[in-house]
């Protein structure tokens, strides 16, 4: 944390102090004659960050000729000044604030025009560490570059302008390019006219093999067969790449793809995490995003289902169930945690997610105090957290059953199978009851008879110790002489003392045993078999009060539901509403954030980066979009089209900028190396899931079943081990068999505490994550190469591809070639070229002898995975084509669409 | 030293794998994936000195005086009043409540805040005077004890959180929200690795014998956080590969996988050579890394080449995978191969009901092994530039729990608990703060989590407040907005 300390220590107000003789005297000395060289920098050099370890890749522009506040002036400010002189009140020093030009002109750190004048101008380049602004010790600094072009701002008048993406857009005009034929759709002529900005061609359009590889890889994640490669190759229909990509936004397999990237927004998982790591029935909710994303329901809809289906008026089962994407968090239900401490804990989750999801804002900053950066004020996050306080919730899981653990409120959906048994089994008990009850009278009878009820002799008997006086009278009066009441009453106490001291001791009764277990299994079955998917709702309104430092225990003033004041307001009619009304507010056409944050991640999905590269902040702090006009553009075109997705993704796949070339041409490498103009194709390492699903499919162990309970595929015996130090409850990992082994990843069962081993490099599901990081490890590499999802994977390619391509007349001889160009096209979705097939036969020839000499080795190898093996084909050939065929999946073109 | 040269940190076995691999690695992209600054390994051949330098350029801020950290961590909360912090006021006092004036409104976990006594319960056994420093020490830890000497006993230690896993985590990571990069994942994020053949950051695990504690490991005590995911902690495994997917293949030997690797390698650089994207030269030096690792890795766990004195000194479990005592040799074995940080999760210090029939046994268990792998390093003149960390989420309470006439346990303590640092020049023999005579609240030098974390990173040569990351438009850091040095730790 840096402090101007050495300000407030001595100067306040702030302006006074600059005037110290020596400092002017050197800024005269030895800063004035560098401007002279200064001058000719480019401008936009000032957009590289000065903190190399910003995670960001430094921006190569080319030279700007005006100075525009937002791209090259609030980075700066924000990145340098806003910490101490931006808008929280608490941390500003020396009452100066550089956010507001009103405010900075009134303490003259700006002088509109006049440099000498403007102190911010002097504290930047002084010389004197005392003054020296950012001091040295806030890790900050200003490269000359920078405050040159601060320099020719305030020369220019220092006008300040509302963040970008704070103003609503609105459709700018289409830039003219001079190569208008290269353009197919206007997303083309706002990426060329960049690129013709930096003399730069965009790529030649990708190969047909390459592009229906994409396209499949993008919108379902499965590999185009063969044939269906061959006879799009083929296809002499000038518009065959448009009807590929139509069929494919219409396979059901779309939704699954498309819901990767939601999940992870959603931070959904299979089970609570932390201890005890109770499973729970989300994947309903799973289940529903995907129809959700193939019907296509328009987004502003969605939303509203998303965030507050369940207040929707009359709202139906469908609608509660989506309202559940509020509930996917993480549940503490750790001994001894603090259910209130952890109700604060979900809640914080849920602004975060739901700021992060549509409005691209950091809003967890202000959980504590007001924003450094964005103008949200502490007391606005609660207002806005105001909206999901409440939920009739606990904030900790309930017990259900050793396995099932969930906080309410839950939608409890049975199914056809649940109603089933649950009838059968009270069907059960009601037969053992009826056994009981009838062994329970013989039983009283039996006692009856030896109990004295009357003379003075039975009043001495244990069963009258604590008799009421009116039974103690009816037992001292003869049995001839006690009325048809008196005896029905006599009867009745001693009933009763039966039914409470003595039946409970009767171990033996016929039918007990039997009723006790089918009413626990009942119970049992209720609780831990009946789905029940969390959902959000109102029933407890809560007063929401701002907390001191986010401190759950000490609350301040109470607040009211609302939204943060620099955005749009909301309606009148919402002032003082709820998780609707903030839902449709979200998607307004006044709403200057969310149909930029959406279709900003629309662009990362498909070029694997944004249009502003910062897709989870689009406040001060973000990355300044190279391409805002296109943003701009396509945001207004989701809006207009009705908040159509599919609309939005044809006109970005249609692009001739989407169907460009991967290749790295030199003057790309050099001009834009890393692809900020999207000058080609992205190449991008597929996701752990969506490579796992390619091998399956590949290979054609895919079983494509969609929905349904999570599964659980092959994962390392010990994948649980670090859970099963717990007696709580049995962490052994539940293997599925047969087709289910094959299911698609989505519907792997995903345990918050320890994710799949074999799911390198995913978002970990315990918070929002709108842009995953790519990374490459030796233990991805050992994971292809020597899971056994990969071999058996390879072993089936290699058994289908050796079948496919016998030698004629024989059944035993195979055509080696074939298979191995059959193998690389069914994984790479392109014909092979003669050299692989060369090198690859090589080994393969080496490998045959090899386990032709060892055959215990080509069994034990052929032995991986849980499908049987084709015992039509040789063990040796086999084996060694399985070693082939596991090379290809591990090819850098299998692992990466191109 | 008699043991033989580490392969990892010779020269010339990193020049033999680079002209092995056929493929013409480029150093840039072995670096990348090692998280190595390129030019550390391309000064390699002029001096093996210049080894581990920084991952960022900057760093680190200054010479470290720690170049590695292990941490053995004691999950569950380890007992301040039976272990460090002796307190004869409880002995004196047993059975009485302890007075509302020193209790406070000290937040406590749901198992005891309802409580209507409040005990006071010394502690099950005697202090006793260890070293030459006189320092007070459990007599249940004995070889620790004898370690007095290099040890610095912080006894004011304190955090807000009430329950393990929020504990834990804002340890690791310095939030107790789950999603931040934890400290192994910083350092290494920071500082680069030091071994080509190991990844950088490795975590292994173990429990008490009785698996009394309950307590989970979660991937998030070692996880990146918004970091490159190549920066979290690889935990080993107790059972089968040390690393998920380390072994080849059953039937497919290494003669073959060489050949598939090379196989891989020339067709990737046939590709390279068309679409020119650097990226695919990565991957050639990732399954490059990843054959050296199929070797490097089982080679720790095997302990033929160790004295039998040494494999003594880490008592009885020492050969049974999975045990702390086990976990303990393998990590002196990653230190030395030049592993920046290694973490050891235990747990079994979660004492609610067990505190007078599991303590025991549980001291019994680690502090044989725990003093071992100091005095390992010690004799290996590692200790000096490793910083060694012993401590867990919170102390417990110096009242018993359970019946307040016969009480069982403690339960989660955080206002005020103890750690043990060794190594790194940190001045042993002392204690640094100091508690009230209940042992209830700081009297001296309290010492948060946040300060902890910036003094541990301070001593590997890392300014805290320097070391940052941005995400969500935001400078974030391990000690977040918090952290104040201990110089009575640097000294």
């Amino acid at each position: 944390m840096f402090r101007c300390r050495n300000l407030i220590a001595w100067s306040h107000p702030w302006r006074f102090h600059f005037w110290k003789p020596i400092a002017w005297a050197t800024f005269l000395a030895i800063t004035l004659p560098c401007w002279e060289v200064l001058v000719g920098v480019p401008l936009t050099l000032a957009q590289q960050d000065s903190n190399s370890n910003t995670g960001d890749a430094a921006q190569t522009e080319p030279a700007r000729q005006t100075v525009d506040f937002n791209r090259d002036i609030r980075p700066i400010l924000a990145e340098n000044c806003f910490y101490c002189h931006g808008q929280d009140a608490n941390q500003r020093q020396a009452d100066l604030r550089l956010d507001q030009r009103d405010a900075a002109i009134e303490m003259m750190a700006i002088v509109p025009g006049d440099l000498q004048e403007s102190q911010l101008m002097q504290r930047i380049i002084s010389d004197d560490p005392d003054l020296l602004m950012p001091p040295a010790t806030s890790n900050r600094h200003l490269s000359e570059e920078q405050k040159e072009i601060l320099r020719q701002w305030i020369q220019q008048g220092a006008e300040y302008e509302v963040h970008w993406a704070f103003q609503n857009p609105t459709r700018p005009a289409l830039p003219e390019v001079r190569e208008e034929t290269w353009c197919r759709t206007p997303i083309d002529r706002f990426v060329l006219s960049q690129l013709e900005s930096i003399s730069l061609a965009p790529s030649l359009e990708a190969e047909r093999t390459t592009l229906i590889k994409r396209l499949y890889a993008d919108l379902i994640g499965l590999p185009p067969s063969p044939e269906q490669v061959r006879s799009f190759v083929a296809d002499p229909d000038p518009l065959a790449y448009e009807k590929l990509v139509d069929q494919l936004l219409d396979d059901p397999h779309y939704g699954e793809r498309m819901a990767l990237p939601w999940l992870d927004a959603a931070r959904y998982a299979d089970s609570n995490g932390f201890q005890q790591d109770g499973d729970h029935w989300q994947w309903i909710w799973r289940d529903q995003l995907v129809r959700l994303l193939n019907e296509n329901q328009p987004f502003d809809e969605f939303t509203i289902w998303q965030l507050a289906g369940d207040l929707l008026p009359d709202a139906t089962e469908q609608q509660k169930i989506a309202s559940g994407f509020n509930r996917n968090h993480m549940l503490n239900g750790e001994g001894g945690a603090i259910a209130e401490e952890q109700r604060w804990v979900n809640l914080f989750d849920r602004v975060d997610t739901t700021a992060t999801t549509w409005l691209g804002l950091t809003m967890a900053c202000a959980q504590c105090h007001d924003h450094k950066y964005d103008p949200i004020t502490q007391t606005e996050y609660y207002q806005f957290l105001d909206a999901f306080n409440r939920v009739p919730e606990r904030g900790v899981p309930r017990y259900y059953s050793s396995r099932i653990r969930l906080d309410d409120p839950v939608l409890e959906l049975p199914t056809e199978e649940n109603s089933q048994r649950i009838a059968e089994l009270e069907k059960q008990l009601q037969q053992h009851q009826e056994i009981l009850n009838q062994a329970t009278e013989n039983a009283f009878e039996g006692w009856l008879a030896a109990i004295p009820q009357s003379d003075q002799a039975a009043l001495q008997h244990a069963v009258y110790a604590e008799a009421k006086p009116e039974v103690l009278e009816i037992v001292s009066t003869a049995v001839e002489q006690r009325s048809a009441m008196q005896q029905e009453q006599l009867r009745t106490f001693l009933r009763q003392y039966f039914d409470q001291k003595v039946v409970g001791g009767l171990s033996k009764l016929s039918g007990l045993n039997d009723r006790n277990r089918v009413r626990d299994q009942l119970n049992g079955y209720r609780a831990d078999q009946i789905p029940r998917v969390m959902v959000m709702s109102d029933g407890q309104p809560r007063e929401t009060h701002r907390l001191d430092r986010g401190q759950y225990l000490s609350p301040l003033e109470k607040v009211q539901f609302g939204t943060p004041a620099f955005l749009p307001p909301l309606t009148e009619a919402a002032a003082g509403g709820n998780r609707l009304d903030l839902a449709r507010w979200l998607v307004s056409d006044q709403h200057p954030l969310t149909a930029r944050v959406q279709v900003n991640r629309m662009w990362q999905y498909f070029f694997g980066q944004g249009l502003v590269k910062t897709s989870e902040d689009f406040g001060v702090q973000s990355s300044f979009p190279l391409h805002r006009e296109l943003l701009d553009w396509l945001a207004v075109e989701f809006r207009q089209q009705g908040w159509d997705v599919k609309a939005v993704q044809r006109q970005i796949l249609l692009s001739a900028t989407y169907r460009q070339d991967s290749h790295v041409s030199a003057a790309a490498a050099q001009r834009d190396p890393a692809n900020e103009y999207f000058s080609r194709a992205a190449r991008i390492r597929m996701p752990a899931m969506i490579l796992r699903d390619w091998a399956l499919a590949a290979s054609g162990l895919l079983n494509g079943d969609m929905g349904g309970a999570p599964v659980y595929p092959y994962q390392p015996d010990n994948v649980w081990e670090s859970l099963a130090i717990t007696k709580e409850r049995d962490f052994t990992y539940p293997e599925s068999s047969g087709a289910q082994l094959y299911r698609r990843s989505l519907y792997s069962f995903w345990r918050r505490t320890v994710g799949p081993a074999n799911m390198f490099d995913s978002s970990n599901r315990q918070t929002c994550r709108v842009r995953a990081p790519i990374t490459s490890t030796p233990l991805h590499a050992l994971t292809t190469l020597n899971d056994p999802t990969w071999v058996e994977a390879a072993r089936h390619l290699a058994g289908t591809t050796l079948l496919q391509h016998r030698s004629e007349g024989s059944e035993q001889a195979f055509d080696y070639r074939a298979a191995i160009r059959a193998a690389i096209f069914q994984v790479l979705c392109r014909p092979a070229a003669e050299q692989e097939v060369e090198k690859l036969l090589t080994s393969f020839e080496r490998w045959t002898e090899k386990y032709q000499q060892q055959a215990d080795q080509a069994s034990e190898l052929l032995n991986v995975g849980a499908s049987e093996r084709e015992p039509a084909i040789p063990q040796a050939e086999h084996a060694a084509m399985t070693v082939t065929c596991l090379t290809i999946l591990n090819l850098d073109e299998a692992l990466t669409r191109e | 030293m008699e043991r033989l040269p580490n392969p990892i940190l010779n020269g010339l076995a990193r020049r033999q794998f680079l002209q092995n691999t056929g493929a013409g690695v480029g150093m840039a992209a072995l670096g990348h994936l090692l998280g190595q600054e390129v030019g550390s390994v391309q000064a390699e051949t002029s001096s093996a000195a210049q080894q581990g330098a920084a991952g960022l350029p900057e760093l680190p801020h200054f010479p470290p005086r720690a170049k590695r950290v292990i941490v053995m961590w004691q999950g569950g909360g380890p007992s301040h009043v039976d272990l460090f912090d002796e307190k004869p006021l409880l002995v004196e006092k047993k059975g009485q409540d302890i007075p509302d004036s020193v209790r406070g409104s000290t937040r406590l976990s749901t198992m005891s805040s309802g409580y209507a006594k409040w005990p006071c319960q010394p502690a099950i056994k005697p202090f006793q005077s260890y070293g030459q420093s006189g320092l007070r020490l459990s007599s249940m830890l004995p070889n620790l004890g004898t370690l007095a000497d290099d040890l610095c006993l912080v006894r004011s230690m304190h955090t807000e959180a009430v329950n393990h896993a929020p504990g834990v985590t804002f340890f690791m990571t310095g939030s107790q929200i789950p999603g931040r990069p934890s400290m192994g994942a910083w350092l290494t994020y920071g500082l680069g690795s030091e071994s080509e053949n190991l990844p950088a950051f490795v975590v292994m695990t173990s429990s008490d014998k009785g698996k009394t504690c309950g307590q989970l490991f979660y991937d998030y005590y070692w996880g990146s956080g918004f970091l490159p995911s190549r920066h979290q902690g690889v935990r080993f495994q107790n059972t089968g590969d040390l690393v998920p997917y380390l072994a080849n293949p059953n039937g497919l030997d290494a003669a073959v996988r060489r050949e598939m690797l090379d196989n891989l390698a020339s067709l990737n650089q046939q590709h390279l050579a068309d679409v020119h994207d650097p990226e695919i030269e990565t991957r050639i030096a990732q399954y490059e890394m990843a054959f050296r690792m199929q070797t490097s890795v089982p080679d720790l766990v095997d302990f033929s080449d160790e004295t039998a004195a040494t494999l003594e000194r880490y008592g009885p479990d020492v050969m049974n995978k999975g045990t702390y005592a086990n976990n303990c040799l393998v990590a002196r074995r990653l230190l030395e191969r030049g592993v920046r940080f290694v973490q050891l999760m235990h747990a079994g210090w979660d004492q609610h009901s067990n505190l007078f029939t599991q303590l025991e046994g549980q001291c019994r268990d680690t502090d044989a092994p725990s003093a071992a792998l100091i005095q390992d390093l010690k004799e290996r003149g590692l200790l000096e530039d490793t910083l060694v960390v012993w401590g867990g989420e919170f102390g417990r309470t110096p009242f018993g729990q359970g019946d307040p006439v016969n009480p069982k346990g403690r339960d989660h303590f955080g206002r005020a608990f103890s750690w043990l640092l060794s190594g790194a020049g940190i001045e042993g023999g002392r204690t640094v703060g100091a508690t009230d005579e209940f042992g209830w609240n700081i009297t001296e030098r309290p010492i948060h989590v946040h300060d902890m974390q910036a003094t541990l990173l301070q001593l590997c040569g890392i300014d805290h407040t320097r070391l940052t990351y941005r995400y969500q438009g935001r400078q974030f850091r391990l000690t977040d907005v918090h952290g104040e040095l201990v110089t009575e730790i640097l000294g």
